[in-house]
């Protein structure tokens, strides 16, 4: 009976055992890639495969973008916020709104611009296969898919079905 | 001692008179003979084992078996194995997603938290 019942447990304990142990190898690579200071580049990094020499490069061309983002996401929350008191003060349709909507398309322009030259550089700066894997994922994930105001936008129409 | 035999030598005899003289003319209850074969049998019929019995008899007995050792604790570990392998795998797919998009939120100020 002693026995028996021993080897039961064991079989539980091993495989709890084995478990933990092939978890915590397995997973050992995520946790890796958020510990560092910038999680996302060392994803980037791991997910296209770049050397050093190219994960160094790609690292200061995108502390050298972060700046411009930072300032493109001030000026369009100034924005927002203009275009929201002009359309809070009205009920019609104003040479003001008219130009705020103007302004924020120009800004949506400029971002995007400023977005798609950086992803470029940084595609040009991975082996070619990778850059181009690189350049259809942002592509998917910026322009193609519904991102920001056209996410916003397509929530809005879902509502309306 | 000698009385006593005598005396319950006649109380036999007269016993065996009067059951001899009796007769019974009440009917018996219909199967009546089936039904005292029953009882009478009842009480050697084996009682069937409970569930626990079973289980510590099963512990005892065949768990302790060589083979079945070996292949239950091979079954398990596998099992234990297997599992790991595939949460470890949907972690890495989480974590690696959740990466990628925060990848994005920092370069795309449309996609940024606000």
């Amino acid at each position: 009976m002693k026995k028996g019942i021993l080897i039961l447990v064991l079989g539980l304990v091993l495989a709890a055992a084995g478990y933990g142990c092939v978890y915590f190898v397995c997973t050992s690579s995520a946790r890796h890639l958020q510990c560092g200071s910038q999680p996302e580049l060392a994803w980037l990094k791991d997910e296209f495969k770049l050397s050093d020499a190219e994960f160094k490069r790609i690292s200061q061309l995108h502390a050298a973008y972060l700046p411009q983002c930072a300032e493109m996401c001030r000026q369009i929350e100034a924005q927002n916020q203009r275009l929201r008191m002009l359309l809070a003060a009205t009920n019609q349709m104003t040479a003001g709104i008219d130009s705020a909507i103007a302004e924020s398309a120009r800004l949506r322009g400029e971002c995007q611009r400023n977005m798609l030259s950086h992803f470029y550089e940084v595609s040009r700066t991975m082996p070619p296969e990778q850059g181009r894997r690189y350049l259809a994922w942002v592509r998917e994930r910026t322009f193609a898919s519904g991102a920001g105001m056209m996410r916003d936008n397509e929530k809005h129409h879902e509502n309306d079905k | 001692m000698a009385m006593n035999t005598n005396e319950s030598g006649n109380h036999d005899e007269a016993l065996h008179k009067l059951l001899k003289e009796w007769r019974a003319d009440a009917p018996l209850p219909a199967h009546f003979q089936a039904a005292v074969w029953r009882r009478i049998e009842q009480p050697h019929a084996p009682a069937s084992p409970s569930f626990w019995d079973v289980v510590t008899n099963w512990i005892g007995t065949v768990a302790p078996r060589p083979a079945f050792a070996a292949a239950y604790i091979a079954l398990f570990l596998t099992a234990g194995v297997a599992a790991g392998l595939t949460q470890a795998r949907q972690e890495t797919v989480r974590v690696k997603g959740e990466l990628g998009d925060r990848y994005i939120r920092v370069l795309d100020p449309y996609q940024a938290p606000r």
